[in-house]
């Protein structure tokens, strides 16, 4: 096998010159192969392989006493024992169930508000006026400044805890709307007002789904700033969520159920983004190809 | 027979004059060009007419009724196509009709009607992105005659078209004025392409923008009449009509 390739040699040295004198003349006309390089996803998969083997290393040799630090194998065990028997009440599923309806309950608040409050800001000074300075307000607040006011205001129940969710999407849905409509091509306003377009109708046919992409962008961010809100939220009275399991085993040091949720959270989250850009690329395949 | 008349024209930018005292007359079945070293204002004259732009003096009007709005009488064709890159060729070109509230049956047959008047015939699923530049074009061309209009305002619709295509679409456009009975005023840097496309040349001067010669000219009649475009720019006239069309563009240069 050796020799064989080595009696292929002279073959192979006149493609790389052949291949030198291409690049020469014609420097665009093919990529040069990338020999010797790793790609990202490797050195990303390395890094949570190390990670994971740390963590598998100092649980065994008992670095950390196991109720701060359960092993990896404890995390599965419990992984298993909480989809199959539940915990607190509640099976894992179902506390799932629960976080992610809050999470779209909210979300959809967030978008049937922000989008035409964006809309209002992109297409109106008196708009931009009137909800710029109260979105940059609400922005920086951290969720568990303002779930105090909200549940003095709208009691324990859920609405509160889909509000505290809601508030946390609102600015990103309306600020992305907002910037979408503020980058709609004028020429391409003015031709459907010249075609016979009103107000209304270049708004409908024109604005809405010139920005559509820039508000799916905004969708995503929401998602992810009100997924990570939901601990906040099911910090009162709640009786499922995955932020509710989290702080009940918390207060009972079952320390292996609030890595596992942890990691849960996580996971979701993941899935999440995942389904977004899917839809993104099966709503708006003309992105960037104009 | 309806006209469209910006008379004595004056458009300011900032308080800075870009277009003083020009006066137009588009006919219907006149194709009107404008032409004119780059400031000379020809895109603002063709905004007012379109009533992008309101002019600080004079007056726009069509068949009578001042301009003041954008309205599907003046459908614009601009240079870079402006189409929807969410809806497919047909739907573009359907545009107007949806607006309407025309049903989709409807569309579908109107539209299909005008792709294969500008030679697209087949290409009504394809979308936008998979259009070349001078297929764009003539999706463009075909959406804003599906609105009926009675002028056709043209912004340098070729003007972002390689040369081969560019000479292709002028025939594509004749074809279309003649077909469709409307009116057209169109902005154009080309020479040639105003000389083989105009009934009458607007030339205009920048500084601010002002007219300084029209002419009138047949070649675009004659291709109507049937004679082939090559014969046509092979004349002598077309010749001597075009350095006399580039002195008056050029005029007051220092030579």
């Amino acid at each position: 096998m050796t020799v064989s390739s080595y009696t292929e040699r002279p073959i192979a040295n006149t493609g790389a010159k052949a291949d030198e004198t291409d690049a020469l003349s014609v420097p665009w006309s093919r990529p040069r192969p990338k020999r010797g390089r790793v790609s990202a996803r490797v050195v990303s998969a390395v890094t949570i392989l190390a990670v994971l083997a740390a963590w598998a290393l100092s649980a065994r040799l008992q670095l950390v006493s196991p109720v701060f630090l359960p092993s990896p194998a404890a995390v599965w065990i419990k992984f298993i024992a909480v989809v199959r028997d539940g915990f607190v009440d509640a099976t894992l599923v179902q506390h799932i169930v629960a976080s992610l309806g809050r999470v779209f309950a909210a979300l959809v608040a967030a978008v049937i508000v922000g989008v035409p409050v964006g809309l209002a800001i992109g297409t109106s000074v008196i708009g931009r006026g009137i909800f710029d300075p109260l979105l940059e307000f609400l922005r920086p607040i951290p969720p568990l400044a303002y779930l105090p006011l909200v549940i003095i205001w709208f009691g324990i129940g859920e609405p509160s805890k889909i509000l505290v969710i809601a508030i946390a999407m609102l600015a990103p849905v309306a600020l992305s709307t907002a910037s979408g409509v503020r980058g709609v091509s004028q020429e391409r306003v003015n031709a459907a007002r010249s075609l016979g377009a009103t107000r209304a109708q270049v708004i409908r046919h024109v604005i809405l789904p010139s920005a559509l992409p820039s508000i799916l962008t905004g969708l995503r961010i929401a998602l992810g700033a009100g997924w990570s809100t939901l601990v906040a939220a099911e910090l009162v009275a709640a009786t499922r969520g995955l932020g509710f399991m989290i702080q009940s085993a918390a207060q009972f040091l079952v320390t292996d159920v609030v890595v596992m949720g942890i990691l849960v959270i996580a996971a979701i989250a993941f899935v999440l983004e995942f389904i977004i850009r899917r839809l993104e690329r099966a709503l708006v395949p003309w992105a960037g190809r104009e | 027979m309806t006209h469209l008349v910006l008379d004595k024209v004056s458009v300011h930018y900032d308080g800075q004059p870009a277009v003083e005292r020009v006066s137009i007359d588009v006919a219907k079945h006149d194709f009107v060009v404008l032409v004119g070293r780059s400031g000379c204002g020809k895109t603002s004259l063709l905004n007012v007419a379109a009533g992008l732009v309101e002019p600080v003096r004079g007056s726009a009007t069509i068949g009578g009724r001042p301009i003041t709005a954008p309205g599907s009488d003046r459908a614009v064709v601009f240079q870079n196509d402006a189409l929807f890159p969410w809806l497919t060729a047909r739907e573009n070109v359907a545009f107007a009709l949806r607006l309407r509230g025309a049903l989709p049956a409807e569309r579908t047959r109107r539209a299909d009607e005008l792709l294969r008047l500008v030679k697209l015939d087949g290409a009504g699923d394809k979308h936008i992105w998979e259009l070349s530049g001078g297929m764009r074009q003539r999706v463009g061309l075909a959406r804003a005659l599906a609105a009926e209009p009675q002028f056709l305002l043209l912004d340098e619709p070729l003007g972002a078209l390689d040369a081969l295509t560019r000479e292709r679409m002028q025939t594509t456009l004749l074809d279309l004025w003649t077909a469709s009975h409307v009116g057209v005023l169109m902005v154009t840097h080309g020479i040639e392409e105003a000389l083989v496309l105009a009934t009458r040349i607007v030339v205009l001067a920048p500084g601010p923008g002002r007219v300084v010669r029209t002419f009138e000219t047949g070649f675009s009649r004659r291709y109507a009449a049937g004679e082939p475009i090559r014969a046509i720019k092979a004349d002598p006239a077309f010749a001597a009509s075009r350095g006399e069309l580039t002195d008056a563009i050029f005029e007051g240069e220092a030579a």
